[in-house]
């Protein structure tokens, strides 16, 4: 009976180290896949509201700065888009227009706080928003673009079979009605042709 | 927008992306009081659904698309 408890709690102990072992295992695991951890560099797009007090040309000066704030952050700017004057829609803060601009960016996720207090710090920028792009890999370019191609021929296939079908279906109908018309032409030329032998008849008067 | 169902995904069939910033097609799947139409009435799948509703909240956000019909 005693070695048998003995037995037991050994066993017992020893499940426990195991498990131990195990949870802070998994807990290791759990910090390595972190999620709000981003490591390396990212792609991210940008777009922001200026409001409407500025002239195009300031808004244009306003949105180099937002540039600069994103370079001296590390990041590489490599797409710039100025979309011009808009209507929003709806007011923000009183401003009913307001020029759109618009930021790809590629820069390390750590920095990507500074940018964005930065931003809702300065009072050039109406309302601002970053987000995650990811740029497409050169396989899925190429695969897109089959797709495409099966997509286009098989509208044509489609619109071809559509034409046919109308081309099928019209023949009768159009042919008759040529017919009708020529039928209805001949009979007035057959009048006209009575009409100027009557005429021309001197038996008449 | 028809009442009748659509029963193909637009996305899916047309090889598309959602896209925040195109307001045009946003516009197809909203409401005239500018709610989020149901997949189920639109014939958009699930999964581009999810990416639709996000796209039609970023678009608010950045004052594209209205909240309210007005």
């Amino acid at each position: 009976m005693i070695e048998y408890l003995g037995f037991c709690l050994i066993k017992g102990i020893k499940e426990l180290f195991r498990l131990n072992l195990d949870i802070s295992q998994y807990r290791k695991t759990i910090i390595t896949m972190s999620k709000t951890k981003t490591t390396g560099v990212t792609h991210y797009e940008i777009l922001f509201i200026i409001p409407n007090k500025f002239t195009e040309d300031e808004a244009k000066t306003v949105s180099a700065g937002v540039e600069k704030v994103i370079e001296a952050n590390e990041g590489k700017v490599t797409l710039r888009e100025f979309w011009g004057k808009k209507r929003l829609a709806y007011d923000i803060k009183h401003n009913a227009f307001g020029y759109y601009s618009l930021f790809e960016f590629d820069l390390e996720g750590k920095n990507l706080a500074k940018i964005d207090t930065a931003l809702r710090l300065s009072v050039d920028v109406l309302r601002h928003q970053i987000v995650v792009k990811t740029p497409k890999s050169a396989e899925a370019i190429a695969k897109e673009a089959k797709i495409r191609v099966k997509i286009d021929s098989k509208k044509a296939g489609e619109a071809k079979k559509l034409e046919e079908k109308i081309k099928s279906a019209a023949p009768t109908s159009t042919a008759s009605k040529a017919i009708e018309k020529d039928d209805k032409r001949a009979d007035l030329k057959d009048l006209d042709e009575k009409l100027e032998g009557i005429l021309s008849a001197k038996d008449l008067i | 927008m028809n009442n009748k169902k659509i029963k193909e995904c637009y996305f899916c069939v047309n090889n598309l992306e959602v896209d925040y910033k195109d307001t045009r097609t946003l516009r197809r799947f909203v409401n005239f009081y500018m709610k989020i139409l149901p997949g189920a009435r639109t014939g958009v799948c699930a999964w581009h659904q999810r990416k639709l509703s996000d796209a039609i909240k970023r678009s608010r956000i950045m004052a594209l698309l209205s909240a309210t019909h007005k």
